[in-house]
């Protein structure tokens, strides 16, 4: 029966004209072209915000150096200067749980039930611990800042208020209030930017948990293949996509 | 369970597309999964690890010797985004197996970020050319000038109607 199958669905696919309906000349099932139209939009809407920070930061004079902003990590003392550090495992976490993302897509191939309920769970851990970090990330800069968003509006804030944000290099008593502006645009986009990737993390933690427990029912099973978790894979991938350009964009450059 | 290889390609259009592309009529038993070809694919996705991590490794240990030592800023931010573009082509290409799909379907999930290369320039220079004009324009809003002018200005002539 396989075997008849087979040779039915290569007969389908093997039609001269591509377009002429029938199947997808893709080669790809609607709703995975619909998950890559989706994160294509996606994509430029992330690219929309980093390039506005872009031109803020290129209108700016002076601009906070990320290596003075984010220089902390949990468990040393506050006034560490340890810059990269936090970041760098924030950002391995995310990478780390895309590998046993595909690894889970891997197994979904092959219809290994078991692999792709273990390496689904491992995705959620790391996805979790990522949140985690945010969040102390967040909370850290908020109490030292005296807030999220808005923070730096107030046009009377003395420069001995945000001068530690700077490189000792960058003439900013030239600039007093340009970089007062500058910071307020550096956290106001810093929040925005990590909040709206912190929220695809958070609904792509939702959604790998409800692939987890299909996968955990059998569903997948019954239904034949697991193509559901290559799509849900896809967003993961994207979400770290997205940090590797968040990360370079307000930590590195 | 229902034994999905009895589906007919026509049937599976109309219904299931996804049994139809997902490879589970052609090939992939479990029985397969120690076989070679799944082998070779799990050591693929472990060798992209290993570089995403040796290219983070390094980004970070520029980063750092840029901080303390200090590296031209250009050269730096050259540096910081090929690695970057690295790291987003293999994440695309093996992650997200862009590159296992068909030709014609790369090029279309493609094309549409060329659009990025004008949007970058444009407003890169749109600032940079903001910043030129408050820096160089004496009547523009800018620290120095603020300072020269009488903190109360008189009142400003009302704008031309609009035409």
């Amino acid at each position: 029966m396989a075997q008849a199958t087979a040779v039915n669905l290569s007969e389908t696919t093997a039609q001269p004209k591509a377009w002429a309906g029938g199947r997808s000349p893709f080669n790809v099932s609607y709703g995975k072209i619909m998950m890559w139209f989706f994160l294509l939009s996606d994509a430029f809407t992330f690219g929309a915000f980093l390039i506005s920070y872009g031109t803020k930061r290129y209108f700016s004079a002076v601009w906070p150096d990320p290596n003075h902003v984010f220089h902390s990590a949990p468990f040393f003392p506050a006034d560490a200067q340890l810059p990269l550090l936090f970041v760098s495992l924030m950002t391995f976490i995310l990478i780390l749980s895309s590998v046993t993302m595909v690894l889970a897509v891997h197994a979904g191939h092959y219809g290994d039930r078991k692999g792709v309920v273990k390496w689904l769970l491992w995705t959620i851990v790391g996805g979790i611990a990522f949140l985690g970090c945010q969040a102390w990330e967040w909370t850290h800069l908020a109490l030292s800042n005296g807030g999220l968003m808005g923070a730096f509006d107030d046009p009377a804030t003395p420069l001995s208020k945000i001068e530690h944000f700077f490189a000792p290099a960058s003439n900013i008593a030239a600039y007093p209030r340009e970089a007062l502006e500058a910071t307020g645009n550096f956290f106001n986009f810093f929040f925005g930017i990590t909040g709206f990737h912190g929220f695809h993390v958070s609904v792509g933690v939702i959604l790998l948990i409800m692939v987890f427990l299909n996968a955990v029912n059998g569903t997948y099973e019954r239904r034949g293949h697991y193509e559901m978790v290559e799509k849900i894979g896809l967003y993961w991938h994207f979400v770290d996509l997205v940090w590797v350009f968040v990360f370079t964009c307000f930590y590195l450059l | 369970m229902q034994n999905p290889h009895t589906d007919t390609a026509e049937t599976l259009y109309e219904g299931d597309q996804s049994k139809l592309y997902s490879g589970v009529l052609a090939h992939h038993d479990l029985s397969e999964l120690k076989g070679e070809a799944s082998r070779k694919q799990v050591s693929r996705i472990w060798k992209i690890t290993l570089l995403l991590a040796i290219v983070t490794i390094l980004e970070v240990s520029l980063g750092l010797y840029g901080h303390y030592q200090g590296v031209h800023v250009g050269v730096r931010n050259f540096f910081f985004i090929i690695m970057t573009i690295i790291k987003a082509f293999y994440i695309v290409k093996v992650f997200m197996h862009l590159g296992d799909e068909f030709k014609n379907f790369v090029t279309l999930v493609l094309i549409p970020l060329v659009l990025f290369v004008w949007f970058i320039i444009a407003f890169l220079a749109d600032g940079a050319h903001w910043l030129h004009m408050n820096q160089t324009d004496p009547t523009r809003f800018d620290n120095k000038t603020e300072q020269a002018v009488p903190a109360k200005s008189p009142a400003k002539t009302p704008a031309p109607a609009l035409q």
